[in-house]
């Protein structure tokens, strides 16, 4: 193999970010799930490269992040929309009808679950339970609860919550 | 643990003992009850995620995990009643919800896990009337695996084996609950150089021997205690052939070679290079005792042996022992190294001998198993002086001694000199009056000598070798010679009897 | 007869401020602890009876009780599990919304009780809205000198049910994936990073400063008080219900352990529609169903467990009359094998085993088998896997068959 000056994945300014998670709590290791967190928002998925830039900074091996990687639904491999927008099927959101808001996110965003839209501005999944049964079935956009889904919720979100 | 106290316990009705702290699993295989069990392994740990190795403990209130229970003093034990087999059965039966059942076209088809746990405690009907999950089939996991997602139960043994053991880490468990995968890390190659044994931990057929697929079927495989010869480490090894039906296995009679477990040299394992170094045991052999030059002729064993001995005699008398030069390595057997011993230093008195490893016969050495003389038996000669009082000289000595002229005759055992002197060896060999070549296997050398004599390989003869650390161990016979082949010990035996009865006929005269 | 701990004070917009919960007393306890010595504050929780509000209902007192002795083991955690997860439950996410303070709070007491000087909020990643807000109140805690010598951080999950067992959640925390671990040894003696470590659910945390600055006695008696002639050991204080499903005012409520399903249903406005109840789920969907007739049961651990369900962590899912069951276990089953880790066998492949007949017969493919090995397959997988997930994935389906048989026959052939 002729080695191959990779191209650097992350920025300075990036870099010490993630560095000041392997300082965060009492062991460096301890940091790792959130360093993956902040890589999964700045590139919307978790490429090799990442991977083994995590790996090397947190002294794990790149098996350990991979298998971190495939195993939490919020890193993913492929790029999400830069709005991941997230329903609720668990049980209470199901009683409520997430079935009907997941054909009205398809229709309003034009994307079936789990594509993002051409633009990259969209991708929608169904979730587990989000914790929001109070507002049955629960909508969420990136990491905020934007409470009931309906039509009009739905809508305003694919106008990009105007 | 020092001292260990031993405790009584009961096991399916039966009194039986165990040192204290020993796992229920381990105890009960002691006292000869074998519990089933995938993910469990004494080398690799017990993560008890397999769930089949379940038993019931009095007292306990629901069936405990035999490879995570320690053994106490008292403790009732069933791993064969009613409510103990049919968690077993249990178990078995959702490893197999989702598992392929290919059997047909899987080599594991005979020694798998799944099929024996199936004829031992299944044997129920099956309730599954869903699909198949499908997952990745035919990955070429390195240059010796094969692997197949589907039929892996992920009881983690493989990635057990590259984190802890060989800590390479090509492998992971991907994803997550019933889409979970073994696979690669991406960019990977399962390429490290103890990779074989990943297929002899796997329990199913998920993991598959490249070399060995759809060669031949396990059942029809003999299998022999050995060991291996392909370095000082010297690992018990099981010579697997196939013999009864040579059409399989592409005609070789070698289908593969397993590690036998032996805490004293290998554990459990061995390397790819003691795993799949075994084609020259099928391959280029030598059959025929030939000579070579002058008149190119197959003799029988008298017939060479009488114009060897009577040679050697001639010219060591003529000439002087001086100028015989014998090379030889450490895949002599001990057996071999003794008669060695009697032909040249008691018999015929040479004093030049070259059986160092350098350069052709060493190797890469790590800290797990592998050593750098990749020849088993440098030990067994030291035993008779070897390395010890009688030194072995260089190569760079012996060409120079070549060139002068001060060597008449080269006698070399299982050694390529073109290995060693390259080009160079034609033009060297062309200065002496006689080589003598002796060996399993054709090699440059065996062509440029006056005789060619056909060597047994070890899994033709039964010997022992001492490996590096003075550990002497047995190798059986797990074929018939190949041609005329004989053992080297009884090569130098024939040869040293011919020499012993001219010197009668001498002496007589 | 709603008695209120933790939501007293819910009616006042800005709890989540430092300077308002401080007004309304917060910290009090903190202080009041702080005096105290380790083993005083948790000879007062054992006391208080106060049991693990996360799910397993634990004795708060005695878990603490089994960590090793500081001088011994000086290098401990505390954490709080903030990884609610589970269909039905929210409770906690109005608790870190509404009153972070109190959790702060509760989780410095525990630090000092055990001698911890690092304390964790593990939070599940999709809550970022508790987050920030927690994120702020710690700031706030720390500058106003409250903390102290205990260093106090978040972390977030990335979207894991498991991770809410306690053992799943240190894996994570050390980089590891949700893989559960097989006590003992148990997290109080090997737990984060190999050291002693409680973790606690942030409800059962948020009891503590009350449970300090009122007495352990006060809070025993405001719940069920053990019965040892039943030998049950009863549940101190209240628990915050979460309420969703087919009621009028989905929502978080708190009650006195052993108040009536009945009450708590009310309280949430009652059925919605008008319409009866058909099921209830006591305590987040992991617990087994109650029917419309045991509406009376009393809302605590012992109770529920004499009825063959869980108080779990207290997420009321009331279902109507027009509910189909099979439906709701299929629902329940295909999240649990969402959410299997995978490590063991009967939970990987009995999960997604079971959510696939389910589904099946759901698309009117069942089969007359189907129900016979469903009952099987649940009872192999209960009692025989790694961790509670396991346990539960077995126990759903038979749940519901066994209380509202109907259902289900009504998906496969006479």
């Amino acid at each position: 193999m002729t080695p191959v000056a990779a191209a650097k994945p992350f920025t300075a300014e990036e870099e010490k970010v993630l560095k000041s998670w392997t300082a965060h709590y009492p062991y460096p290791i301890m940091g790792l799930l959130e360093a993956l967190r902040q890589v999964q928002l700045w590139n919307l998925c978790v490429r090799p490269e990442h991977e083994d830039y995590v790996a090397s900074l947190f002294k794990t091996t790149r098996t350990r992040v991979h298998e971190l990687v495939t195993f939490f639904p919020m890193f993913t491999q492929a790029p999400t929309g830069r709005k991941r927008v997230g329903l609720c099927h668990g049980l209470s959101c199901a009683l409520a009808g997430s079935d009907k808001m997941a054909k009205c996110l398809e229709d309003k965003l034009g994307v079936p679950e789990g594509v993002t839209t051409k633009d990259g501005e969209f991708s929608w999944e169904e979730m587990e339970c989000l914790g929001a049964c109070d507002f049955a079935p629960a909508l969420l956009v990136n990491e905020d609860l934007q409470g009931k889904a309906t039509e009009d919720v739905v809508a305003k979100v694919a106008r990009g919550g105007k | 643990m020092s001292e260990s106290k031993t405790v009584k316990f009961k096991l399916n009705g039966r009194e039986v003992e165990a040192p204290e702290g020993r796992l229920l699993i381990d105890a009960a295989k002691d006292a000869g009850v074998e519990i089933p069990h995938y993910c469990y392994h004494p080398a690799l740990g017990n993560p008890g995620n397999c769930r089949l190795c379940v038993v019931e403990v009095q007292g306990a209130p629901k069936p405990l995990v035999s490879c995570r229970t320690f053994v106490k003093e008292g403790m009732v034990v069933a791993s064969d009643s009613p409510a103990a087999m049919r968690a077993q059965q249990s178990s078995l039966e959702l490893h197999l919800v989702n598992h392929p059942l290919d059997c047909p076209v899987c080599d594991q088809s005979g020694e798998c896990g799944l099929q024996d746990y199936y004829m031992e405690i299944g044997r129920y009907e099956s309730q599954v009337r869903e699909d198949k999950l499908h997952k990745g089939k035919r990955i070429e996991a390195g240059p010796h695996v094969m692997l197949d997602q589907e039929r892996c139960i992920l009881c983690t043994r493989c990635t057990r084996f590259v984190d802890e053991v060989t800590k390479t880490h090509e492998l992971g468990i991907f994803g997550r609950g019933h889409g979970q995968y073994i696979d690669l890390v991406p960019g990977k190659t399962l390429d490290n150089p103890y990779s074989g044994n990943v297929v002899d931990i796997c329990p199913v057929g998920a993991l598959t021997e490249k070399d060995f697929r759809y060669k031949v079927r396990v059942w029809y495989l003999d299998e022999t205690d050995s060991v291996c010869p392909g370095c000082s480490r010297g690992c018990s090894t099981s010579v697997h052939t196939n013999t009864e039906r040579p059409w399989h296995n592409d005609g070789r009679r070698v289908a593969r070679i397993k590690p036998r477990h032996n805490p004293e040299v290998n554990g459990w394992w061995i390397c790819d290079d003691g795993r799949f170094g075994y084609d020259s045991l099928d391959h280029d052999r030598l059959g025929r005792v030939m000579r070579l030059k002058d008149q190119r002729r197959e003799l029988s064993w008298t017939e060479a042996f009488e114009e060897i001995a009577s040679a050697l005699a001639s010219r060591s008398a003529g000439k002087g022992a001086g100028g015989l030069v014998v090379i030889a390595s450490g895949m002599l057997s001990n057996e071999d190294w003794a008669a060695f011993k009697v032909l040249f230093v008691d018999t015929l008195g040479v004093k030049h001998f070259v059986f160092g490893p350098e350069p052709d016969q060493l190797g890469e050495e790590d800290e797990l198993l592998r050593k750098r003389e990749k020849v088993p038996n440098l030990k067994g000669g030291q035993a008779q002086g070897f390395g010890t009082e009688i030194p072995s000289a260089s190569w760079d000595s012996l060409a120079k001694d070549i060139e002068a002229g001060k060597v008449w005759g080269l006698y070399v055992v299982e050694r390529d000199l073109t290995k060693v002197w390259g080009q160079r060896t034609a033009d060297l060999l062309s200065k002496l009056g006689l080589v003598i070549f002796q060996g399993p296997n054709k090699t440059a050398t065996g062509d440029l000598a006056h005789y060619r004599l056909p060597a047994t390989a070890y899994v033709e003869e039964e010997g022992h070798f001492t490996n590096f650390g003075g550990t002497v161990q047995a190798y059986k016979k797990a074929l018939e010679p190949l041609g005329s082949a004989k053992p080297d010990w009884a090569i130098f035996h024939g040869l040293a009897e011919h020499l012993a009865g001219d010197r009668r006929e001498e002496a007589v005269a | 007869m709603s008695t209120k701990i933790l939501t007293q004070h819910f009616n006042e917009p800005k709890l989540h401020e430092l300077a308002t919960y401080r007004k309304l007393g917060g910290y009090k306890g903190l202080e009041k602890a702080l005096k105290m010595k380790p083993a005083e504050i948790a000879a007062e929780v054992a006391k208080s009876n106060l049991r693990g509000l996360g799910g397993a209902g634990f004795p708060v007192g005695g878990k603490w009780s089994t960590m090793p002795p500081a001088d011994k083991a000086p290098e401990r955690y505390v954490v709080a599990n903030y990884d609610e997860s589970e269909p039905g439950c929210f409770k906690d996410r109005v608790l870190g919304e509404r009153a972070p303070h109190q959790i702060i709070e509760g989780l410095l007491i525990a630090a000092h009780a055990v001698s911890a000087e690092w304390a964790f909020i593990f939070i599940r990643g999709e809550y970022g809205i508790p987050f920030k807000i927690l994120e702020k109140a710690i700031a706030e805690a720390d500058e106003a000198g409250l903390t102290g010598k205990v260093r106090v951080r978040l972390m977030r999950g990335a979207g894991a049910y498991i991770c809410g067992l306690d053992t799943a959640l240190l894996e994570t925390m050390e980089g590891k994936k949700a893989w559960p671990r097989q006590p003992p040894p148990f997290p109080t003696v090997v737990g984060l990073m190999g050291q002693p470590t409680v973790v606690n659910n942030v409800e059962t945390l948020a009891m503590l400063p009350h449970i300090i600055v009122n007495g352990g006695d006060w809070f025993a008696k405001l719940g069920v008080l053990p019965n040892p002639e039943k030998k049950l050991p009863g549940s101190g204080g209240t628990a915050v219900y979460s309420v969703s499903g087919d009621v009028e005012k989905p929502g978080v409520y708190e009650f006195a352990m052993g108040a009536p399903l009945r009450a708590i249903i009310d309280a949430a406005g009652g059925v919605r529609g008008g319409r009866k109840v058909k099921a209830v789920i006591p305590g987040g969907a992991s617990t087994p169903p109650l029917s419309a007739s045991e509406l009376d049961t009393p809302m605590d651990f012992d109770s529920l467990r004499s009825v063959g369900s869980f108080l779990g962590a207290g997420g009321v899912i009331v279902l109507d009359e027009t509910r189909d069951m099979s439906e709701v276990a299929h629902n329940i089953e295909r999240f649990l094998a969402h959410e299997s880790c995978g490590q063991c066998t009967p939970c990987r492949e009995g999960s997604e085993w079971t959510t696939r007949i389910l589904g099946r017969m759901l698309e009117g493919k069942g089969t007359s088998g189907d129900l016979p090995n469903l009952q099987r397959i649940g009872e192999n997988i209960t009692g025989k896997v790694i961790c509670a997930l396991g346990d539960t994935v077995g126990m759903v389906t038979r749940g519901f068959m066994k209380k509202f048989p109907d259902d289900f026959k009504s998906k496969v052939p006479a």
